[in-house]
């Protein structure tokens, strides 16, 4: 009676989560009047279509692509942009770097939207508005706290001899880094790069405020689009095809680094 | 936020007992320019980035909170408070707040509640648990705008998963528009949220869950507590650190719902799920009144602080740590 129950309380559990994502999916092979008249039929025959409409004629390859040359863009500036103060700051400690850790510490307290009008204006000021390197800088600095707050943890477990015997075998400070801790910290800057790839995949409310014109859409804002101009052309079989390319390579990325995430969410939040 | 804890983690500290040992390099950038050289110029490009893109808007945001600005330059007046004032006599600012501490409580509890739970199962042992760790978090990892658009077909009157739900059963509200309907819209919008949610929080307290060491569960049984009762009297208490960390971050993340209740109901119908964050973004970008959203956005971060500090204040102490101290007195 007990198992039964427990089976029973468990499978609703997997019921509730994956449900509506397996209704998602289901739905994305279907023609758009399927989906209507008989939302829990199997599609017979399966429908791909959806996936070339919403992919070519909705725009969403195009997103896509935006969507991949912005996070690839952040990473490719965060990373070592982010590994090299984390690393000053977790070894070379000098007067003010306690401020300065604190400092980008502190940016993770405060919501985007305090800055939204103030940006918006920034990046008319400084022409980036509605550009992709625009988005691509914004983006770092927004990622620049948590980045620093992990990577100078992992800098600090590093044992210091590796340092120091590098430093007496004639490597001097860039060569000790570039040479000997950088490789050492690849496990870190990993799962920072994997959760900050994440991240901004998903990210809209920036994109929707400093990205209006579509050439520009990243894929939130693709499938934001694809939502409103589909309540009136009600293809609902491209915008459930375009929720499932959304989410299928986050969900890929994820499940390869599932640990390596759920460790890191943790840390994020226990610093709390 | 304790400033401590904050500010010297323990790997922190050994680094600086590190910094006061003879091999520290920062008494060599004494005798060695190049150091300093060093340590400035790795630490450019982040700071550079971060001062203009984060530190610097977030300046101005308290600054253009007391201006009334229609966005061109030479039409900004100062004008102190009065941007405070208004708000203060602002209906729709009050009903907005009204939501989203409506959104705290109920939706917050809500969560908490199906987190426990959840946690609960994440801790237990066997092999339907293998895969519920892994694809606990799947909702979250999601992008807000496939959650809310995926609740939007969900709650959709002609085909929603929901009415065909209640349609099979056959069920009252079969046809209903839960979005369309002033009375359940915050609802329905909250409930999206927590399906979203719960996986992350779920996480949190299976860790809190599992640090509760073996004897107090042991003790507990022992003394004939089970189920629900051992749950209230002795789970909850000592969850007390994962308590608070959820709370305070489940508070500000539910104060800054944005995208759900924009995409899904854009605070309609007749401003039912209006929040702050989507009265903002009306008043920013759609009247051009940017002084005002950005008083808003103070306001919202206000809100943040003062709740974030009453959850400190209530669940601050350690209750075991009292215990203790009793304990070896006597």
């Amino acid at each position: 009676m007990n198992k039964a129950l427990r089976q029973t309380a468990f499978a609703l559990l997997y019921i509730s989560i994956l449900g509506p994502m397996l209704w998602m999916f289901i739905s994305s092979i279907k023609p758009g009047y399927e989906i209507v008249s008989s939302p829990w039929s199997l599609p017979n025959p399966v429908h791909l279509i959806n996936y070339s409409k919403a992919w070519n004629e909705n725009g969403l390859g195009h997103a896509f692509t935006n969507s991949i040359l912005i996070c690839v863009g952040a990473l490719i500036i965060l990373l070592p942009a982010g590994a090299m103060a984390a690393y000053v700051l977790a070894r070379y400690p000098f007067k003010g770097s306690q401020i300065i850790f604190g400092t980008f510490l502190g940016g993770m307290m405060f919501p985007f939207f305090l800055v939204m009008v103030p940006l918006f204006f920034l990046m008319t000021q400084i022409h980036l508005f509605d550009t992709k390197i625009g988005l691509i800088l914004v983006y770092v600095g927004f990622s620049l706290s948590f980045t620093v707050f992990v990577l100078t943890g992992f800098f600090q477990t590093l044992p210091n001899e590796l340092a120091e015997a590098a430093m007496l075998d004639g490597c001097n400070d860039h060569a000790t880094f570039w040479k000997v801790m950088l490789p050492l910290a690849k496990p870190g800057i990993l799962v920072v790069g994997v959760f900050n790839a994440i991240g901004l995949w998903n990210e809209y409310g920036l994109a929707l405020v400093l990205m209006p014109s579509p050439q520009n859409r990243t894929l939130p804002l693709g499938i934001a689009n694809l939502a409103s101009t589909q309540q009136y052309g009600s293809d609902w079989g491209a915008l459930f095809a375009g929720l499932v390319i959304a989410v299928v390579p986050v969900l890929a990325v994820y499940w390869l680094f599932r640990n390596e995430i759920h460790r890191t969410m943790m840390a994020g939040a226990l610093k709390g | 936020m304790d400033k401590d804890s904050i500010r010297f983690s323990p790997a922190e500290q050994t680094a600086l007992k590190r910094a006061d040992s003879h091999k520290n390099p920062r008494r060599k950038s004494k005798r060695n320019p190049g150091r300093s050289m060093f340590i400035a110029l790795y630490l450019a490009p982040a700071l550079i980035l971060y001062a203009v893109f984060v530190v610097w808007p977030l300046i101005q945001a308290f600054q253009f909170s007391m201006y009334r600005w229609s966005g061109l330059s030479n039409q900004s007046t100062m004008i102190g408070l009065d941007n405070f004032r208004a708000l203060a006599h602002d209906d729709h600012f009050w009903n907005a707040l009204k939501h989203n501490i409506w959104l705290e409580i109920v939706i917050g509890v809500l969560v908490v509640i199906l987190s426990l739970v959840v946690a609960h199962a994440l801790i237990a042992k066997g092999s339907s648990v293998k895969w519920l760790r892994g694809v606990i978090l799947f909702p979250q990892m999601m992008s807000l705008i496939v959650v809310a658009i995926l609740w939007m077909f969900i709650y959709n009157p002609q085909f929603g998963l929901l009415n065909a739900i209640f349609g099979a059963l056959h069920m009252p509200g079969d046809q209903k528009t839960w979005l369309g309907k002033p009375d359940t819209a915050l609802a329905a919008v909250g409930i999206a949220f927590a399906w979203y949610a719960v996986g992350f929080y779920a996480m949190l307290f299976a860790a809190g869950l599992s640090g509760i060491p073996a004897e107090v569960n042991e003790a507990a049984e022992l003394d004939g507590a089970v189920g629900l009762q051992k749950f209230f009297k002795v789970t909850w208490a000592n969850l007390w650190a994962m308590k608070r960390i959820v709370a305070v971050h489940l508070t500000i993340t539910v104060l800054n719902v944005f995208v759900l209740v924009f995409i899904m109901t854009s605070g309609g119908p007749d401003r039912a799920t209006d929040v702050l964050l989507t009265y903002l973004y009306e008043r920013a970008f759609t009247d051009s009144n940017f002084g005002y959203a950005t008083a808003i956005a103070v306001a919202n971060f206000a809100v943040a602080m003062v709740l974030t500090l009453i959850i400190l204040k209530a669940i601050g102490r350690d209750p075991t740590e009292a215990r203790d101290f009793k304990r070896l007195k006597t």
